[in-house]
């Protein structure tokens, strides 16, 4: 089993994001948790011992949730030296980036209609039950469940469009 | 967690999305779906997208409390009234309310360009219209610099101290 550069960089991300979702955002060692997941993996791979590339999300995941266990007791382990000492140095985050990213969302969701916004609120934010939301919004299930998709659809297209005009417009 | 049913049924995918981003789900659960999403560019894409959608659902909005007659807007985190920011119709929102005493905090408004004062206006008209009252808290000096430049603060009271701005409304 071989794995071209193109499907490294999407495993690459995709660690990325869960160890973060494990390690918190702020983790100063995200990327390297993600490095060593996929140098295992590939060390994994030359010893053929992934013979069932249907398995191969599962193997990676395996690996990568023993290296954020590593890395918890590491830390539980080896807290900082000295307990005065500064906590090290923390790359700065993309504030850019970040600002583009709060924007964009931001046009997405100026652009909803109230109807979305709300289906959109109750679903994801107030943590609502289909059945709650359909009773309160006078919806059938069949209506919630293509009001639901269709807002999130419209939501995602807009904000990804935002993202690629980013540096069109300000050139 | 069938890998079936979750592209079978959006709306399982979406609750399981859902519940793995508020870390509701429990251990094996997780363990599963990271397994998935890591080989399944589908499912990681709607996760991306739904933690984007709830970072939006999330961001900062205008609270509303009421002060006897009064209604004390406030925005929830920082905020931009510009063109097309989201607090912007979240203030119009609110006055669409016929609701007429309205102050309305601007401590946490970092940024108003000429959209943001067109619609701050545009909200005056309304409670005007409607034998309203809009009156204006707590602005940065940024945002106070522009309201004095636009002349916009001969028509909106302004005030520092809530408690003076509420006491307003009831002089004639």
């Amino acid at each position: 089993m071989e794995i071209d550069p193109g499907t490294l960089e999407h495993y690459r991300r995709k660690l990325r994001y869960k160890v973060r979702y494990h390690l918190g955002s702020f983790c100063p060692d995200v990327d390297d948790a993600v490095q060593e997941t996929l140098v295992r993996f590939l060390r994994a791979l030359k010893e053929e011992k992934i013979r069932n590339p249907e398995s191969t999300g599962a193997f990676l995941s395996g690996i990568c949730n023993n290296v954020i266990q590593e890395y918890r007791r590491r830390q539980w382990k080896e807290p900082l030296l000295d307990p005065d000492s500064s906590p090290p140095e923390r790359p700065a985050p993309p504030e850019a980036d970040l600002l583009e990213l709060r924007q964009a969302i931001s046009i997405a969701m100026t652009q909803l209609s109230q109807r979305d916004r709300d289906i959109l609120r109750a679903f994801f934010l107030e943590e609502r039950d289909k059945e709650e939301i359909c009773q309160a919004m006078d919806l059938s299930d069949a209506q919630f469940r293509v009001a639901l998709f269709r807002a999130k659809q419209r939501f995602r297209r807009i904000y990804q469009e935002e993202l690629k005009q980013k540096p069109r417009r300000e050139h | 967690m069938d890998k079936m049913q979750i592209h079978e049924n959006p709306l399982f995918r979406e609750e399981l999305i859902r519940d793995y981003l508020l870390k509701r789900l429990d251990a094996e659960t997780v363990e599963a779906f990271e397994s998935h999403y890591l080989s399944c560019e589908e499912c990681f894409e709607e996760l991306r997208a739904s933690q984007m959608l709830m970072a939006g659902l999330g961001q900062s909005k205008v609270e509303a409390r009421r002060v006897e007659d009064i209604l004390v807007l406030q925005f929830a985190g920082p905020a931009q009234l510009t063109r097309q920011s989201f607090e912007l119709q979240e203030l119009q929102r609110a006055f669409q309310q016929p609701d007429t005493k309205v102050l309305i905090d601007l401590g946490r408004v970092t940024k108003i360009d000429s959209a943001g004062l067109g619609q701050l206006m545009a909200c005056y008209s309304h409670a005007v219209k409607n034998q309203g009252m809009l009156k204006l808290l707590n602005p940065t000096a940024e945002v106070r610099s522009l309201l004095r430049l636009t002349k916009i603060d001969s028509v909106l009271e302004t005030y520092d101290d809530e408690r003076q701005a509420l006491g307003s409304f009831d002089r004639p």
